[in-house]
């Protein structure tokens, strides 16, 4: 496996917890419990950005593997 | 008329009025009342029996009932309102242990004997004598233990343990029916729920009880206890996730020559820790 797809994987499973953050925090009936998973959600969502430049930076770099 | 006939009607009367009287005195526990609202209600019973088999005339009896469902009702009131009224009537509470040492004198006065005091110490799981700070007699004659401070269970906040604040488990279906009022009341509906036994592959008709906790997942019980259900793990999964992610976040930081992106990977692996010493009395308590 190439550096792209494993970090691009990682970000795969960064974004499912993403998304499952996110029906927590709509369901949970703890308003302070609600705000923890509101404030993990905002967390998450600047390591993704992070991430997706990082994995657009190395397919770049490696043209050949594009795609995997 | 005949006389059974009469006896008939006048019982059917009385046991409406009765219960209305009965429920008209509040619904507070009877084993847990003082010694005299019982005596009301025991005169009460006895009132209403006589009069229904017409041992006394049906006017003087009603008056009597009257009254005595009246005046502890207004003693009541007169109870809330005044401290003094309270203590006169309801009687204060007895103080049988203090500083973990017996007050024989409020034994005495509250005619309780050692075995007495002892048993109920037990009752409340309080075998040794050593372990008990203090002990109270309530006005019901109840006994109350507080227990020493090293003798009490231990609680997360004794152990410097963060947990998640609950609310409480609202129940939307009981013996197969589902119960609209409280699932409107958590901004759910009957669509949701169908979805939700769906993705656990049970029928509504086999499901018993089903159960709503504070985080919005379902607990459900079957009538078919054959059926072993997957509990709900999906916190302890995404818990799991994020610690996958710190993992590999650490590894690329590792193994990157870009010094740059050395940087990036070790800010956000800190971060994604952060995160999950935040969630973790969230999702793993």
């Amino acid at each position: 496996m190439t550096v792209a797809s494993q970090v691009k994987q990682t970000l795969a499973t960064l974004k499912g917890s993403q998304a499952t953050l996110r029906i927590y925090s709509e369901q949970i009936r703890n308003n302070e419990s609600a705000a923890v998973f509101h404030d993990a959600l905002d967390k998450t969502r600047d390591i993704v950005n992070d991430l997706e430049k990082r994995a657009q930076a190395l397919e770049l770099q490696e043209p050949q593997y594009r795609g995997n | 008329m005949e006389e059974w006939i009469q006896v008939l009607i006048r019982t059917i009367i009385l046991f409406i009025i009765t219960f209305i009287l009965v429920r008209l005195m509040g619904k507070r526990n009877i084993a847990r009342l003082s010694p005299f609202p019982v005596v009301s209600y025991i005169v009460i019973a006895v009132l209403t029996a006589l009069i229904s088999i017409n041992l006394i005339n049906i006017a003087f009896g009603l008056v009597a009932l009257g009254v005595w469902a009246i005046l502890p009702i207004a003693m009541e009131y007169l109870e809330i309102k005044s401290k003094w009224f309270h203590d006169l009537v309801s009687g204060k509470e007895t103080v049988l242990i203090k500083h973990g040492k017996i007050m024989e004198e409020s034994l005495l006065q509250t005619r309780l004997t050692g075995e007495d005091l002892l048993r109920e110490l037990r009752a409340k799981n309080a075998f040794s004598m050593a372990d008990v700070e203090f002990a109270v007699m309530e006005s019901t004659g109840e006994i109350n233990v507080f227990m020493k401070s090293d003798k009490k269970p231990v609680t997360a906040h004794d152990l410097g343990i963060k947990t998640a604040p609950l609310a409480e488990p609202q129940t939307v279906v009981l013996d197969g029916n589902i119960l609209n009022e409280p699932l409107a009341s958590l901004g759910l509906n009957k669509e949701w729920l169908g979805i939700e036994l769906e993705k656990m592959g049970v029928s509504l008709d086999n499901v018993f009880l089903a159960q709503v906790d504070s985080f919005g997942d379902l607990y459900v019980d079957l009538f078919d206890d054959a059926i072993i259900l997957p509990q709900p793990q999906v916190k302890e999964l995404l818990y799991a996730n994020f610690e996958k992610i710190h993992a590999d976040l650490t590894t690329y930081s590792m193994e990157t020559q870009n010094e740059q992106a050395k940087e990036m990977y070790s800010r956000n692996a800190e971060k994604v820790k952060q995160l999950l010493e935040k969630l973790k009395p969230y999702l793993l308590r």
